[in-house]
């Protein structure tokens, strides 16, 4: 058997289901720290989402989720990558199991994130722009930035689910809300949005300029000076990391 | 490139993050620390901080557990981009991994996987290594791993191949005394006959750490307990081989106080200076 040949055959032994067992005894502790390995990798990445589901049904999915969903980068902290998506076909009637993993998920992914510089209004005021510089203006987001629509407020719950309250909490209130994730300085942050608001960063996130920004929401009747504000609030919170100017 | 490595006889820790307070908040009785490669390339934010921040204060070693060297599918190019990112940043001691495989090209089990010691498998793992070698431009260690399983085509043994390897590539060689004395008993050789088939020359580091009893007689290299008495035996015969290099108690699991570890630590440094003295 070539080396090849010899691998191939090894991994898929220590990874197969226990409809077949190992072949030696050698084989299944290497199947077992396998499995051991892969479970501890999701378990410390959604303690959350364990106390909200419960231990059985989270043993359940992640024994579901090694079995169809192989490990394949060289990182096991990538591993868990695609558990939301997966927590989403399993939990269907459930959905906040899915968004709160993801934003389990994303928070772990900004806390080590790539650094990248702040940008402050007050380094965005004193830059010299003219009103063509600010029509024209494009952001990069923060450290660790990502985005998607939930249908439940999160918030509630996340706090609820710490390890000494998570026995209290409650199902969260179903709405329609974004939810943003990034990180300032070295803590992970995350917030919930009205859709009007992040209608308006999507298009920045997007690379629209502020001035194609501004114009897309009057063109479906929002207030103009809305986006002065919402972009007040967000260089408050450091949700970029740095300013362009479109040619 | 340069293709030596100095010794370098220090006692370190492996640096958990269970430690980093206490490493942050004064400098420790460590000559050395020693961090997995992997937890902190492509990333930022506090963990590349941390490290930073130690590195100021001790040498660190770069210690990978997934560049899978022994893979028949040949090695990863961006990981070993981002190792050497990491190494250029930190300026490590030395950069270590081990004679294993991970994976193929598209499942990493996350493991050190045990190789066939043939022919095949060496010049495998000797390109591989050439390349890695090649790519961050500086030599590497070598480690030997635990194993619980043997290969009916192996014509060399664990001590042969990596003799042959450090003559093919120029690298140097972690011992981990306590995957020693797990291999030997699982595959029922003679521990000390590994150290007599390792080049002195060669060897820069040793690894202590603590092992756990496995099914029908195996040990488990679980690094979840303190060094077995039968690890330090076997460590004081390393040392009056191979002299004065690099040791480190090396914890994964259950980990303690740094108190306890520090003690494991004075406890390598006794039988060293002993064995050194002999």
């Amino acid at each position: 058997m070539t080396l090849l040949a010899e691998q191939t055959h090894f991994l898929a032994e220590i990874a197969a289901d226990d409809d077949a067992p190992p072949s030696s005894i050698g084989m299944g502790i290497y199947r077992n720290a396998y499995r051991a390995r892969l479970i501890g990798a999701l378990e410390s990445g959604y303690e959350r989402t364990r106390r909200w589901v419960g231990d059985d049904a989270f043993e359940a999915a992640a024994a579901h989720y090694i079995l169809t969903q192989p490990p394949h980068s060289w990182t096991l902290d990538a591993f868990g990558a695609q558990f939301p998506e997966v927590l989403a076909e399993l939990f269907a009637g459930d959905p906040e199991v899915a968004e709160l993993a993801w934003l389990e998920w994303q928070m772990q992914q900004a806390f080590g994130a790539v650094d990248l510089p702040e940008l402050g209004a007050a380094q965005l005021g004193s830059a010299g722009l003219d009103e063509s510089d600010w029509e024209n203006l494009r952001f990069t987001m923060a450290a660790g930035f990502t985005a998607r629509e939930v249908s439940h407020d999160l918030s509630g719950l996340w706090a609820q689910l710490r390890e000494d309250t998570a026995h209290q909490a409650e199902n969260p209130a179903r709405a329609d809300y974004a939810l943003i994730v990034w990180r300032r300085a070295m803590q992970p942050h995350f917030r919930l949005l009205e859709l009007a608001e992040f209608s308006a960063l999507s298009h920045l996130i997007n690379g629209a300029t502020l001035g194609q920004t501004g114009t897309a929401l009057e063109q479906v009747g929002s207030d103009p000076a809305q986006l002065g504000q919402w972009l007040a609030t967000w260089l408050g919170e450091g949700l970029f990391a740095a300013y362009s100017i479109a040619a | 490139m340069s293709h030596t490595i100095p010794r370098f006889s220090g006692f370190g820790l492996g640096l958990r993050k269970e430690h980093y307070a206490a490493f942050l908040g004064e400098n420790q009785p460590v000559d050395f620390v020693e961090v997995i490669s992997e937890n902190f390339m492509a990333c930022g934010g506090r963990p590349l901080h941390t490290l930073e921040a130690v590195r100021a204060r001790h040498p660190v070693i770069l210690h990978g557990v997934s560049m899978s060297l022994g893979s028949a599918h040949g090695l990863n190019r961006d990981y070993l981009a981002e190792l050497k990112a990491l190494a250029q940043r930190i300026d490590p001691l030395w950069v270590s991994d081990h004679l294993c495989w991970t994976g193929t090209s598209s499942h990493n089990s996350h493991d050190l996987l045990p190789l066939p010691y043939t022919e095949e498998a060496l010049d495998r793992f000797a390109a591989n290594l050439n390349f890695a070698q090649d790519v961050l431009e500086r030599p590497l260690l070598v480690e030997n791993p635990s194993s619980y399983v043997g290969f009916a085509s192996s014509t060399l043994s664990e001590w042969e191949f990596l003799a042959e390897l450090t003559r093919r590539t120029g690298c140097y060689l972690l011992l981990d005394v306590n995957n020693i004395y797990v291999s030997s008993v699982n595959h029922g050789y003679d521990p000390l006959a590994f150290l007599a088939g390792i080049p002195v020359d060669r060897v820069r580091q040793i690894h202590l750490a603590g092992h756990s009893q496995g099914p029908e007689g195996m040990l488990i290299d679980t690094h979840d307990a303190p060094v077995r008495d039968e690890v330090w035996a076997l460590y004081a015969r390393a040392v009056e081989r191979f002299g004065p290099c690099a040791t480190m108690i090396e914890r994964d699991d259950d980990i303690p106080p740094l108190e306890d570890l520090l003690a494991e630590l004075d406890q390598a440094r006794q039988l060293a200076s002993a064995g050194v003295a002999a």
